[in-house]
This record gives C-alpha cells, sequence and structure tokens, in this order.
C-alpha cells in the first residue's frame, strides 16, 4: 500500500515537473512567435517605404504618353511607345471595356535602354526595362500582357489559376481546350464533348454542390490514373506510401482515401485553366462592354453566378455558345494537303529524272 | 520487255519486299494494340492517342529504309556486271532507266498496300473512345509518298557513277564538318539549320517525312 502510494506521488511529481517546463517552454515559443511578428511588421513598413520611394524615383523627371485610358511613363528614347500604345489600346480596351478606364489610374513604367552598350544599368524594381530597338508590335504584346488592371478578388484569380489577359493566341487556345476535351481522362469532360451542358458545368469546376471527387472522377479507374499521373511523387514517402502501393494495385478505397488527403483546392479538375479562360472569354463577348466589370463586381457570388452575370445570360447558354466554339477548333486532320501530295510528286518525279539524265554510259 | 525486267527485280529484291510488307502490315495493327480489347477505358484516349504516336516515327523510317534498300537492289546487278548486260539490250539509255524505275516503284506499292490493308484491318477491330478518328487511307498515302520519295533520291544516286554519289557524300560531310569546326572554334555560323529548313522545311524535297503520321488523331 505505501509502496504504491509512493510510487503515485513519484509519478504526480514527475508529471508535475514535466508539466512545469512545457509551460516554461511554451512561454518561450510565445516570446518568440511576438518577436518575429513585430520584426516582420517592421520589415514590411521599411519595403513599403523602399516601394513608395521606388515608385517616386520611376515617375519623376519623365514623359507621360496617353493613349485611350493608357498612360504610360517613360524617359526619352527612340522606343516606339506611341506607336505600341496605339495598338495595345483597343486590345485593352475590347477585354476589360468599361472597367478598363481605370487604367488610366495605373500607368506603365517604362525604361528604354540602349542594346548597344555593355555599360551596367541602374538597378530598376518599378515598370519594365526594354531595349530601344524594341519594334512597336513587341511593345505592345508586351504592354497587353502586362496590363496594370487593379487585381481581381482572389476567388476568381483561384478558379483561373490567374488573372485575365487579352488572348494573344485565342484559335490556338480553344483548340488546346479541345484537345483537353477529348483526351481528359474524366467522365464529366468525356461527356462534355458529347454535349451534356450539365457535365460541362461539372468539368469547369462550376458546380453548385456536391462532392468535387465524386463529381469530376466518379469511376475508380480515373481515381487511379489521377493519382498514377498527377500524385505518385506526392505520395510515394512515408506513411503514404503504402496507401498509395494498394491504390496501384487496383485497391479504390485508398486511391479515393489518398485523393482526399489532398490540400483544399488542390484536385485538379478536368478541364484546367485555359478552358475556364476560354468560357469567360466567351461570356465577355456575350456581355458586352460592361462585362468585366460585372465579372468583378460580386466576389462573394458563386462562380457559376458571376459567369452568368458577366454574360448577361444564363449559365447553360455561356456553356453552350463555349462548347460550340471548342468543338469548331478541332485541329486540322492529319490528312495532307494536295499541294503536299503534288510536291511530294514532283519532288520523286524530279529525282527520277536526275537518274534518267545520269553521266553512266555516256561513252568518249 | 518490263514483264521480264519486273521479274529479274523481283528476285532480286523479293526478300526486302517480303520482310517490308510484312512489317508495314503489322506496324499499323501493332500501334492500336490494346485498342481493341474490351476491358479498356474509353477515357484512356491520351494513352491511345501518345501510343499511336511513338509507333508513328517507324512509318517514314520504314518508308525510307524501302526506298533505300529498293532502289539499291535495282541497280545492284548492274554495278556488278559493269552495266555490260545492258549496254548489250537494244534500248536507249533513258528507256532502260524508266523500265528499272517502274519496276521497283511497282514492287513498293506492295508494302504500301500492306500499310493501308493493315490500318484499316486496325482500325476496324479496335474500338476508339468518343472524339478520336482513325485515318487509314491518309496514313496509306502519306507512307506512300515517303516511300515515293525515298525511292526516287536512292535510285538517282544509285543510278550515277560511284564518282557522283561520291561527290554528293563528301559534300554532306564537308558541310558537317565545318559546322563541327565552327562550333569548335566557337565562331557564330550556323550552316546546317537553314539547310535543314530548306530540306525539311514545307516545299522541302523531305518534308513528306515530317509532319504527323497518326492512324489515329482527334
Amino acid at each position: 500500500m505505501c509502496k504504491t502510494a509512493g510510487l503515485l506521488a513519484l509519478l504526480g511529481a514527475m508529471a508535475g515537473g514535466r508539466l512545469a517546463s512545457q509551460a516554461t517552454e511554451l512561454q518561450r515559443l510565445r516570446a518568440r512567435v511576438d518577436s518575429l511578428s513585430r520584426e516582420w511588421t517592421r520589415a514590411g513598413a521599411i519595403a513599403d517605404l523602399a516601394d513608395s520611394l521606388e515608385r517616386q524615383r520611376a515617375f519623376s523627371g519623365r514623359d507621360t504618353i496617353a493613349v485611350g485610358s493608357l498612360r504610360i511613363v517613360t524617359d526619352p528614347s527612340p522606343l516606339p511607345v506611341r506607336a505600341a500604345a496605339e495598338r495595345a489600346w483597343p486590345v485593352l480596351d475590347s477585354l476589360y471595356g468599361d472597367a478598363a478606364q481605370l487604367l488610366a489610374q495605373h500607368p506603365y513604367v517604362i525604361r528604354a535602354f540602349d542594346p548597344d552598350t555593355n555599360a551596367p544599368r541602374p538597378a530598376v524594381y518599378v515598370g519594365l526595362v526594354v531595349p530601344w530597338d524594341m519594334s512597336a508590335a513587341t511593345l505592345a504584346r508586351l504592354l497587353v500582357a502586362n496590363a496594370p488592371m487593379p487585381p481581381p478578388d482572389q476567388a476568381l484569380v483561384s478558379w483561373l489559376s490567374g488573372t485575365l489577359r487579352p488572348a494573344t493566341r485565342a484559335a490556338q487556345d480553344r483548340t488546346d481546350v479541345y484537345l483537353d476535351l477529348v483526351t481528359a481522362p474524366s467522365t464529366p469532360a468525356r461527356a462534355c464533348y458529347l454535349g451534356g451542358l450539365r457535365d460541362c458545368r461539372a468539368a469547369l469546376g462550376l458546380q453548385s454542390d456536391g462532392d468535387a471527387l465524386d463529381l469530376w472522377y466518379p469511376s475508380a479507374a480515373e481515381r487511379r490514373a489521377l493519382v498514377d499521373r498527377a500524385f505518385t511523387d506526392y505520395f510515394d514517402h512515408g506513411a503514404s506510401a503504402l496507401t498509395l502501393h494498394a491504390c496501384k494495385a487496383g485497391a479504390d478505397t485508398a486511391c479515393e482515401a489518398l485523393l482526399r488527403r489532398l490540400p483544399a483546392g488542390s484536385l485538379p479538375s478536368p478541364l484546367g485553366a485555359q478552358a475556364r479562360t476560354t468560357l469567360v472569354r466567351v461570356a465577355m463577348e456575350m456581355g458586352g462592354r460592361d462585362a468585366y466589370r460585372r465579372l468583378v463586381a460580386d466576389p462573394r457570388a458563386p462562380m457559376a453566378d458571376r459567369v452568368a452575370s458577366t454574360a448577361n445570360a444564363t449559365l447553360d447558354e455561356v456553356i453552350a455558345r463555349w462548347r460550340r466554339a471548342i468543338l469548331a477548333s478541332r485541329p486540322p486532320s492529319v490528312a495532307l494537303p494536295w499541294w503536299a501530295v503534288s510536291l511530294a510528286l514532283g519532288w520523286a518525279a524530279a529525282f527520277g529524272v536526275c537518274a534518267l539524265r545520269s553521266s553512266r554510259w555516256r561513252l568518249g | 520487255m518490263f514483264r521480264v525486267m519486273l521479274f529479274t527485280q523481283w528476285k532480286w529484291s523479293r526478300l526486302i519486299i517480303l520482310f517490308g510488307t510484312i512489317a508495314a502490315f503489322a506496324l499499323p495493327i501493332i500501334s492500336l494494340q490494346g485498342a481493341a480489347s474490351a476491358d479498356r477505358s474509353p477515357l484512356e484516349a491520351q494513352d491511345l492517342l501518345r501510343t499511336v504516336q511513338s509507333w508513328g516515327t517507324l512509318y517514314p523510317v520504314l518508308a525510307a529504309a524501302l526506298g533505300l534498300f529498293v532502289a539499291m537492289a535495282a541497280w545492284a546487278p548492274d554495278h556488278r556486271g559493269r552495266h555490260v548486260h545492258a549496254l548489250t539490250l537494244p534500248l536507249p539509255r533513258w528507256r532502260y532507266v524508266l523500265l528499272r524505275c517502274a519496276g521497283g516503284a511497282l514492287l513498293l506499292a506492295i508494302p504500301a498496300a500492306a500499310v493501308f490493308a493493315g490500318a484499316l484491318l486496325a482500325t476496324a477491330t479496335a474500338t476508339l473512345p468518343p472524339g478520336l478518328q482513325s485515318y487509314p487511307f491518309a496514313l496509306a498515302t502519306h507512307f506512300i509518298l515517303a516511300t515515293a520519295v525515298a525511292y526516287g533520291v536512292f535510285f538517282a544516286v544509285s543510278a550515277a557513277t560511284p564518282r557522283t554519289a561520291g561527290i554528293i557524300l563528301a559534300a554532306v560531310g564537308a558541310l558537317i564538318a565545318v559546322q563541327v569546326v565552327a562550333g569548335v572554334a566557337n565562331v557564330n555560323f550556323d550552316i546546317v539549320s537553314p539547310l535543314t529548313l530548306i530540306v525539311l522545311g514545307p516545299a522541302g524535297p523531305f518534308a513528306i517525312f515530317t509532319g504527323r503520321w497518326m492512324l489515329v488523331d482527334v
């Protein structure tokens, strides 16, 4: 009895000591976090100050060129800034519509450098640095790709996997989406190709309810293929490795368990960002000049509602139009065009004539 | 006369034609391996296209090899006999060459037909996922044209004297050597790339060997 009581007292003392030491450790870590947080705030303030000074330096003593709502701050040089802006503005205006007026408040900063000198250039942290012999067409593409529009809300950025930019290769983008639609290893994508608008909605990540994994990859084969293709390296270590091997051996529960372990938003949708971007572009074409403003108007609305409101139409109408545009962008068939056939026959005949005119047998 | 020449050419090149025909017939069937199986999921379109594309690289190789070997076989006995037999024939040279060329071309039609038959059989027995289509006729046309061009080139080279063939080879070798030396000397001089562009470009003689050799595509 005494022995038991002694043992209990000893254990209690040990546990008490450990708890006390844990409390001290907790206090120490808390103090450390507080100190890091203070340092982070201070570093942020210094970075903001540096940015502000850099922006002041970038804007001072330079020319401002205005084309439409584009404002370009640049230093005097032979760089064809105005010509490039005149090309870029209609492209930006056609995408952003009335919202493009915002560009007037967010000027580009362009610094031209002499491409023929090896002299070191001053470090620049704001704006674009380009050689002054850049062509107007290239510079226009640069202006379009780097339009300083205020970034849209995080929900849209995350859904599109980036910001919305004017298309520089719209036809090719649609062709790429066609290939995705035909080859994506996912039932909704294939059903979308065959005409199911509801499946298109799921494949584009516009479903309003339901579990994404069940909607996007409903069959065991799809889930196994997804793990095999996209997540083998991710899961092939530690505790996940055994489950991965079970999944690869055909155990669907293992595949499903692995895919459900992925961080939120990491499950790849059957049709990727390119498909979503082409859909938004179709919606914006349908929606007219005010479409972009409507797209970014309500960041908290479901994406399906935002796309429909952008187009000023129902979501099914937008998806049907998008699907028609994608199916019309089928890549050219592998059949040879007539001119390639003629050329090949011509070359074969030309080589044959060379043989006829060979020098062999030419006597004397 | 043509029948006799065709028969002799068949004797000289029948093994090449036989192996070429077997390969040409088997290639489309192997490239669609598994597409016919009942357990193949329609969701594996990407894998199917990848397999077809991988096997597709062998068609131009086979076309070039057939053109080369049949052209060489057409002239080899003449070269060995120093063209004495040909000179004894009551034929102008251009007609003799034409008959030889036509004989080889006719023999090459057998493997070309085998590609078409193999492609037809492969696609008829395969279950293609929706969205994918088969192109047996386009593939066979591509193969026939590539074989014709390869045969034309090698027939012309074989018909020429060894000196001419040597000059052609030496010219190609010299170009490569110049390029290698320029590379070693760190001189910014690229002659191979523009030449490749000319030869393999859309209007070039060997453009037919490029492009997509797909029996099944979107």
